[in-house]
């Protein structure tokens, strides 16, 4: 047991030390939340739903999930968090309101009516808040849009490139598991509110268990068979005056080449952005797939 | 040759420890005189026949328990150039392999009780010590590559050298074991040996001791030693070129010219353990004490431990993650 405690002392220390840092890094999370809560007090906006899942991808479970999440994440962002999803044309609804508007900006319309009429808003009616809308319905052009509409403190939180970002990230996972695409949703949006992610990598849910696993067969191959000695020679035990000497000793620079390479930002799910509100209150930016 | 106690007539002995001829019998200090013997068939003490091996060239009777050495065979062509004497002592050399038992964590706790020492001989192993002048030149282009980002463009500089190498190094006495008995992955691992200790030979030191006269001829060995000083040589030169993305070699020379050649005698311990029905056979470097050899291994400590191993790099892993998340 004493060998067994010696053995593994640093793997203890480590261990030791990251949950020192974690405890105080959500102790820290908590301070700073509890210094931030206020209640909503928007008055005018009748409904407490924040999920309508009209194009039914979400069972009633996951909706009733993601309405306890939003209900959490709103408190922590004192803003308004409401998704949408439809499956049906917005051509002629949109055009009645904007005539000659385009395709992409359907769901725009659309996403600014629908806030504007439910009243959302953390602080007032049409207030502080962000409303996702994905409309599952190929329109004409045979293409599915997204809005993510802001408004408010939002509006001015999120430039072009983070509703890019966060769309994107959505837009990953929307096809096969539009759930899992609507939590990242909720979240990153929590996330770029508060400014609190750091990295986006996504980690699958088994991969600490994967590197343990390979850690282990590393250890067990490499103990499994005992060894006669280490080689404790080096390059220099039998030079004279333990170096080589060097008597010439040249590294001329010839020449140099430069390259260039365009780095692709885009990375939307093959789909078309579009930028830009329709003014007013509202900002926001759009993706099709 | 016998080393005889002047004032008692026992077999003296060299002694590690004390660095000095001793008598075990009367404790007297360097009294040694020394009588010749006239065959290797018989023992100079007690005239008991004796058989010995092809190349021993001092062992130990087995009937009176006097340590031999046998004139012909340090004599002459056999005759060695330099010695280092045994300066880890059986006591100290013991110490050395239960240290070294211990630290080695897989080893079952049972092996160091319940092992029973089978045999144990101190030995002055042949070896060939080749020296070498070592004269490398080398040419070639080298590169080093730089990137860097500027807005939507990722840049890549690649700059070209022209490199050029001129390495001397001279090698000092590489040595190769000259014993079939012996391992060479073995001997090998019992480097290195410290120089400073060499001493003219003598064969006091012996006394005490087994030995052996070279199995093989410098000549035959050569090609190991130059291997040695071959694989030290790339990687001094490698030293040499560092800083560099890539380098293409376009001429690679390495000469080496022979300087000289001694045959020595070195110290090894050699003990053989039986644990459990096998044998297990250790090595330990006389003048060091360095431990050469294969302890049995627990296969159910190595399981036990590689499980917690991968509990606690899990473990690690996920508190990682979730700080990076909550971050």
């Amino acid at each position: 047991m004493r060998d067994y405690l010696k053995f593994f002392r640093w793997i203890f220390v480590i261990i030791g030390v990251l949950i020192v840092v974690l405890l105080g890094i959500e102790g820290l999370h908590k301070a700073i939340a509890s210094i931030g809560y206020y209640e909503r007090i928007n008055t005018e906006c009748t409904t407490t739903q924040r999920v309508f899942d009209h194009a039914d991808v979400l069972t009633d479970k996951e909706e009733q999930k993601l309405e306890e999440l939003i209900a959490k994440r709103e408190k922590q962002t004192r803003c308004d968090i409401v998704l949408v999803t439809l499956n049906e044309s917005l051509k002629e609804y949109a055009r009645e309101i904007e005539p000659g508007v385009s395709y992409d900006q359907f769901v725009r319309v659309y996403a600014e009516q629908f806030y504007e009429e439910n009243h959302f808003g953390y602080n007032k009616s049409n207030g502080d808040g962000v409303i996702l809308v994905d409309n599952w319905y190929r329109e004409d052009d045979g293409k599915i849009y997204t809005w993510f509409c802001t408004t408010g403190i939002v509006k001015d939180t999120y430039d072009d490139m983070d509703i890019d970002h966060i769309l994107d990230r959505v837009y990953r996972d929307v096809e096969t598991n539009p759930y899992k695409a609507y939590k990242t949703y909720v979240n990153d949006f929590y996330d770029d509110m508060l400014g609190t992610r750091a990295f986006d990598v996504d980690v699958p849910k088994g991969m600490s268990l994967i590197v343990g696993l390979i850690a282990a067969v590393i250890f067990i191959l490499v103990n499994w068979k005992s060894r006669s000695g280490k080689d404790t020679t080096t390059a220099v035990t039998y030079v004279e005056g333990k170096r080589a000497d060097f008597s010439n000793n040249r590294d001329v620079f010839i020449r140099k080449t430069v390259t260039k390479r365009h780095i692709e930002t885009n990375s939307g799910g093959g789909g078309g952005h579009s930028g830009g509100g329709g003014g007013g209150s509202h900002g926001g930016g759009g993706h099709s797939r | 040759m016998i080393f005889k106690c002047k004032n008692c007539g026992g077999n003296a002995v060299y002694e590690p420890g004390r660095k000095k001829m001793y008598c075990p019998h009367c404790e007297s200090l360097d009294s040694e005189d020394i009588v010749r013997d006239k065959s290797i068939t018989q023992c100079a003490n007690c005239g008991a026949p004796i058989t010995i091996g092809e190349y021993t060239s001092a062992s130990k009777c087995a009937h009176c328990g006097s340590y031999i050495v046998f004139d012909e065979r340090v004599e002459g062509v056999y005759e060695p150039h330099l010695i280092l004497p045994f300066k880890v002592n059986k006591e100290m050399a013991v110490e050395a392999l239960n240290t070294e038992f211990r630290k080695r964590t897989f080893t079952p706790s049972g092996f160091l009780s319940e092992k029973s020492l089978e045999g144990m001989n101190g030995m002055y192993v042949p070896f060939w010590l080749y020296d070498y002048q070592a004269n490398y030149d080398f040419a070639g282009t080298g590169t080093k590559v730089r990137t860097w980002r500027s807005g939507d463009t990722e840049y890549t500089e690649t700059s070209y050298y022209d490199i050029e190498r001129h390495m001397h190094a001279g090698f000092d006495k590489v040595p190769v074991d000259a014993s079939l008995g012996m391992g060479d992955g073995e001997m090998d691992l019992m480097e290195p040996y410290t120089y400073a200790d060499l001493e003219g030979f003598d064969p006091k030191y012996m006394s005490g001791f087994f030995g052996e006269v070279y199995n093989q001829e410098a000549p035959e060995l050569e090609g190991r030693a130059k291997e040695k000083v071959k694989e030290a040589s790339e990687t001094l030169l490698r030293q040499s070129l560092g800083g560099y993305t890539s380098i293409t070699p376009r001429n690679k020379n390495l000469n080496l010219e022979r300087d000289g050649i001694n045959f020595a005698l070195l110290p090894v311990w050699m003990y053989l353990y039986q644990y459990r029905g096998k044998t297990y056979r250790f090595h330990v470097n006389g003048q060091t004490g360095k431990v050469v050899g294969k302890t049995p291994v627990s296969k159910e400590k190595v399981l036990a431990y590689g499980l917690s191993a991968m509990v606690f790099v899990s473990t690690i892993t996920s508190l990682i993650l979730t700080i990076l998340e909550v971050l």
